[in-house]
């Protein structure tokens, strides 16, 4: 049983001739899974979330958290929900434990089991011993730590993620990283949004990219890749003689296309673990010696190209 | 509510924090009203008037006698020259001319001219005119009922005497001068004047009439902090994200409207307490009346703060506004002067606004004795002036630009 | 200069407040003062054998028609409506002419009692307080002097050795009092604005003249700080660290801020002094006296800003922070209500700000002075503004050392 399902839905900003920022989405995340929601700037990302947070109203469709409508039942929703926002929405001058608190009593939390749980969250964030330190006062990556904790504070069911990793650096990136993976082996169910693809494949059980404001695929990693038939791509630089020695690459078992592309040859290859060792070999026969080569594995960024024409990063 | 208090509690919590936020809304004002009270606390100081006389007749010497005796003025003799210099530079109020001929004019009982110079507008010319016209018509009357008396009565029956009859007559006035003079400083018709909810004789200084209106114009003021704190949030994104919590949207509205109006009223406290404990302002003439006339002000300094931070978007466009508004909304209502020196239609404009019945009533309560019913139609243009400010706000309230 | 809240500050904030208080003021060249309302009772019951019910007269005189732009006059059955209609706001003032009015003016023996006409006032309208006083004050004269014109006949008749008419001879010196003018014939008081040794009168200001000339000065404050605060966007921007790590040295970078937010007030004021002089007519005076007070304006207003600036951290404080020094520094300073009377403790307050001593100044310039006439008014805010300069650029040194 899903615990959000997402049906067709639309918005449109200052209708009729508004921005159609989300044009009939559907999707559904089961408990316990990681799905992310890969996309541009601008594909409808935020938007969709948006409305799954019972911040924006539809302008038509319904989505279902836990089996109550964000458009009937919001309150419900807010209940069963944790929002990450984009944007670091905290209290500068307070410090990272008074934010807690107070966020804390805005979902519902009081007294003793607030503060136990204000401490465990803080332990969860790895910031105990930093918690009475102002939050103008932190690093970037701290203050995205206590921008996740305000969101579990009341132990959601789900847990919203909007591009939690922008703009930070590499240790802390991977800090988030981890503990998103470590909710997700406690059970917590997870949206996250996101438009580096290296991400969403890592975190995700399942991926749905968005273009436009329509979701163009949905799928694991794997499926994701397959489906558009994707090969890895080889390039290849030789010493001399080039033009022979793509045509007897294109030979080569496990080669589907050779071409030339200025100086040196691009190969479509099933497999590049196995076609790679019989390249060599066809150079060496020809006497020719491989100078540089560059593998590049079907991923995401393809399959998007693919979908639409355009890179994922602009 | 629980969530309200907590919202309000936040709010106190940052203005707390923010060290240049508490000097703008507490001492600065505490400051002002401290040093303005200092000032005027004391009673009115006579105004300085510089007399330069070409006349040296008795009624000249005896007028500025008069005047140099005045509670009202104070009086310096100086050439001509440096009186009319004197006015130019604002160092007097105004110079008094008595022209030669002044005193021979008023012996023949014709009519006296003296002539006043001052800046056109001065307020405090106005009240030395006010003095010095009393004073000379006593001068004058005393004057002419001298000669009055002598045109009837200077001859003694059947006159057989060998004097002149200009001599009887000098002789006569120099008998009846005295006598009407006496007779004016005793008068049998006095004015008497009484200041309606005072004690008699009892007159407000400068400091108690000018409180309220310094009050009402800092609590316009403090909505700059309110408003900015708000735009903030809107800036950082927490006012969306307290909507994604269980917060219910009328309730963040309430929570934000509550914080202002917590603020304001803790201001008005100080403020007022300032004035009642340290100089005499007694606000708490009818506590209850002026609880009213409290909650009234920050009802509607709080719903106004309210629709401007929602509808305006950077803090820079706050300040504009609050300031511009706050002095317009603060000179319409009689803060900085009295209503009854403008016009009529400016004092119909400001009578639109509930600051002006506020003020009128505060004014009332510490100076005319008001109680409760007197000031409840203040409180009910406020009230209503809130509430539509209210609406407002809640329709134009954004979580996010 | 793209901003909109900014530019309404500096431009259409002081035009449009000086039309708001020009307007309240009657628009014209005066402060015109709407007529008091008095409530008159008259409880006179007259004299036996006098020729007038005293009481009556009295009330004449406020209610001449000469009087109808100064007095709007109700006549109430009973001194309790009077003092209600007081109370109730309805009248800023009433007279109260007492039954035995009448018995004491006529009364013939020097022991006769005395009566006191009671003027009951709110004391909120002091203005309309001091004319209903003065106003009752004359009439009263008139009875007075004719008394005092009987008494004195009497005396010189008693003196004469002709007591037995002495009480007629009184009469009528009474008589011949109040035949020869009464109260109004006697002294009149004329204004003037000052002349000066040269010979020439100075002019008189309009209202609208001074109030744009406060306000101008107000908003110049505000202006300067709107440009001085990007010294901190920069700061936080970090476009301002980068331009401190270029070859230019620090202090060519800090004093090209310094000269920009300098030509902006200068320039705003030379917008301002034009729109004064196009829309409402203002003359401002010798060009060379006005030159040099803005030139001190906008110094003071630039080092103001950047001493301000220097002090805070966010933009938001130099906002709010700003806002509030400038409101007290232009409430002492008299921005809002124009020329104070010369030698109250106002004046003095006044003379503690560097815009009081500019807006002294420019009252002298538009009454006609040059700059001779003004130099404490240029030099003392000029070392204002080389003190605040010097402040500021110690501390920015301090801080981008």
């Amino acid at each position: 049983m899903s615990i959000v399902e997402v049906q067709e839905l639309r918005k449109q900003y200052d209708p009729p001739k508004g921005v159609l920022a989300v044009d009939g989405v559907s999707f559904y995340i089961d408990k316990g899974e990681i799905f992310s929601l890969l996309g541009p700037n601008g594909a409808g990302k935020s938007t969709t979330i948006s409305m799954l947070s019972c911040l924006l109203h539809p302008s038509s469709g319904d989505a279902f958290v836990d089996g109550h409508s964000v458009v009937t039942d919001s309150q419900a929703v807010k209940e069963a929900i944790g929002v990450v926002p984009q944007d670091i929405a905290l209290y500068p001058d307070m410090s990272a434990r008074e934010n807690l608190l107070f966020w804390g009593k805005m979902y519902g939390l009081a007294g003793a089991e607030l503060h136990t749980r204000v401490d465990e969250v803080l332990e969860l964030i790895t910031l105990v011993d930093r918690q009475k330190d102002r939050v103008e006062k932190f690093s970037g990556g701290m203050k995205r730590r206590v921008n996740i904790g305000v969101a579990l504070l009341h132990k959601p069911r789900v847990l919203y993620l909007d591009e939690p990793t922008v703009g930070i650096d590499p240790q802390s990136r991977r800090a988030i990283l981890d503990g998103i993976l470590a909710l997700r082996d406690q059970g917590m169910t997870i949206l996250y949004t996101t438009h580096y693809m290296a991400e969403a494949q890592e975190l995700s059980d399942r991926i749905g990219i968005v273009d436009h404001g329509k979701m163009i695929a949905v799928g694991t990693n794997e499926e994701l890749v397959k489906s558009v038939g994707e090969e890895a791509h080889v390039e290849l630089s030789v010493d001399h003689y080039l033009e022979g020695m793509v045509e007897r690459w294109a030979a080569v078992q496990g080669v589907t296309t050779a071409t030339v592309d200025d100086d040196h040859a691009v190969l479509l290859v099933q497999d590049a673990n196995e076609v790679l060792p019989r390249l060599f070999e066809a150079a060496a026969a020809s006497g020719s010696r491989i100078t540089e080569i560059t593998v590049t594995e079907p991923n995401l960024e393809m399959v998007f190209l693919h979908l639409t024409g355009r890179a994922l990063r602009e | 509510m629980k969530r309200i208090r907590t919202l309000v509690a936040k709010d106190f919590l940052e203005t707390r924090r923010d060290r240049l936020a508490l000097l703008f809304t507490v001492v600065m004002p505490l400051a002002f009203t401290a040093f303005f009270g200092l000032m005027f606390g004391g009673g009115s100081d006579r105004l300085p008037l510089a007399i330069f006389s070409a006349d040296s007749g008795a009624p000249a010497t005896q007028l500025v006698a008069a005047l140099t005796g005045s509670g009202v003025v104070k009086t310096e003799m100086m050439t001509k020259d440096d009186a009319e210099k004197a006015v130019d530079d604002n160092k007097v109020a105004a110079a008094l001319e008595i022209p030669a001929g002044f005193s021979a004019a008023l012996a023949a009982g014709r009519p006296a001219e003296l002539t006043l110079v001052s800046i056109a507008g001065s307020t405090g010319a106005q009240t030395v005119l006010t003095e010095v016209t009393a004073l000379a018509g006593e001068l004058a009357a005393g004057e002419r009922a001298a000669q009055a008396a002598v045109a009837v009565a200077a001859a003694p029956p059947g006159s057989s005497s060998t004097a002149s009859p200009q001599a009887l007559k000098d002789a006569a006035l120099l008998m009846a001068r005295p006598l009407a003079a006496q007779a004016l400083a005793d008068p049998v018709a006095t004015v008497k004047v009484i200041e309606a909810g005072t004690a008699a004789g009892q007159i407000p200084n400068g400091f108690v009439l000018s409180s309220p209106g310094m009050l009402v114009n800092f609590i316009l003021f403090s909505l700059l902090t309110a408003g900015i704190a708000l735009i903030q949030e809107r800036h950082n994104f927490t006012l969306l994200r307290l909507m994604t919590t269980r917060l219910r949207r009328w309730e963040l509205i309430a929570g934000k409207a509550a914080g202002m109006f917590a603020l304001t009223f803790a201001q008005q406290i100080i403020l007022i307490g300032a004035g009642q404990l340290l100089f005499g302002v007694d606000y708490l003439r009818d506590p209850a009346a002026l609880l009213l006339m409290m909650v009234a002000l920050s009802l509607f300094a709080s719903t106004l703060g309210l629709l401007l931070a929602s509808v305006l978007t950077s803090e820079q466009a706050m300040v504009a506004t609050t300031v511009i508004v706050s002095m317009s909304v603060s000179a319409l209502s009689g803060a900085w002067f009295p209503l009854e020196i403008t016009g009529p239609a400016f004092q119909f404009v400001g009578h639109l606004l509930p600051t002006s019945w506020i003020l009128d009533g505060l004014r009332g309560i510490v100076v005319r004795g008001f109680d409760v019913a007197d000031v409840l139609p203040a409180f009910g243009v406020a009230l209503a002036w809130s509430m539509a400010l209210f609406a407002l706000a809640v329709w134009r309230f954004r979580l996010s630009d | 200069m793209r901003n909109v809240p900014a530019l309404a500050m500096m431009l259409l904030a002081p035009l449009a407040l000086a039309a708001l208080l020009g307007f309240a003021f009657g628009g014209g060249q005066s402060f015109s003062i709407s007529a008091t309302k008095v409530a008159v009772a008259n409880a006179d019951t007259g004299a036996a054998g006098a020729a007038e019910d005293a009481g009556a007269v009295v009330a004449g005189v406020l209610k001449s028609p000469d009087l109808a732009d100064i007095l709007a006059v109700s006549e109430k059955p009973s001194a309790a409506a009077a003092r209600a209609s007081v109370d109730d706001g309805k009248a800023a003032t009433a007279v109260i002419i007492p039954a035995e009015f009448s018995a004491a003016i006529f009364g013939t023996t020097a022991s006769a009692p005395k009566a006191a006409v009671e003027v009951y006032e709110n004391p909120t309208q002091e203005i309309g307080g001091a004319i209903t006083e003065s106003i009752v004050g004359q009439a009263l004269l008139g009875f007075n002097g004719a008394r005092a014109a009987a008494i004195a006949a009497n005396g010189l008749a008693t003196a004469n050795g002709d007591g037995e008419r002495a009480g007629k001879l009184a009469q009528q010196a009474a008589e011949t009092y109040l035949r020869e003018g009464g109260a109004a014939a006697g002294v009149s008081v004329a204004q003037r604005a000052p002349r000066l040794p040269g010979g020439e009168s100075t002019k008189d200001v309009g209202v609208t003249g001074t109030i744009l000339a406060g306000m101008m000065i107000f908003f110049m404050f505000f202006g300067a700080n709107n440009v001085a605060r990007t010294i901190i966007d920069e700061d936080r921007a970090g476009t301002l660290p980068r331009l401190f790590t270029t070859p230019t040295p620090r202090q060519t970078i800090l004093g090209g801020k310094f000269s920009s937010v300098f030509v902006t007030v200068t320039v705003q004021a030379v917008i301002l002094l034009v729109a004064g002089r196009f829309i409402f007519s203002i003359d401002w005076g010798r060009l060379d006296a006005v030159a040099a007070l803005t030139l001190v304006a906008a110094a003071v207003a630039s080092g103001l800003a950047l001493l301000l600036i220097s002090l805070v951290r966010t933009p938001a404080q130099a906002g709010a922070i700003g806002a509030g020094v400038y409101l007290v520094l232009a409430l002492l300073g008299g921005n809002f209500t124009g020329t104070a009377a010369a030698g109250g403790t106002y004046a003095g307050i006044q003379k503690l700000t560097p815009n009081g001593w500019l807006l002294q100044g420019w009252d002298a310039v538009m009454r006609g002075g040059g700059i001779a006439d003004i130099v404490p008014n240029l030099l003392v805010p000029l070392l204002f503004a080389i003190v605040l300069f010097a402040v500021a650029v110690l501390r920015f040194r301090k801080r981008y050392a």
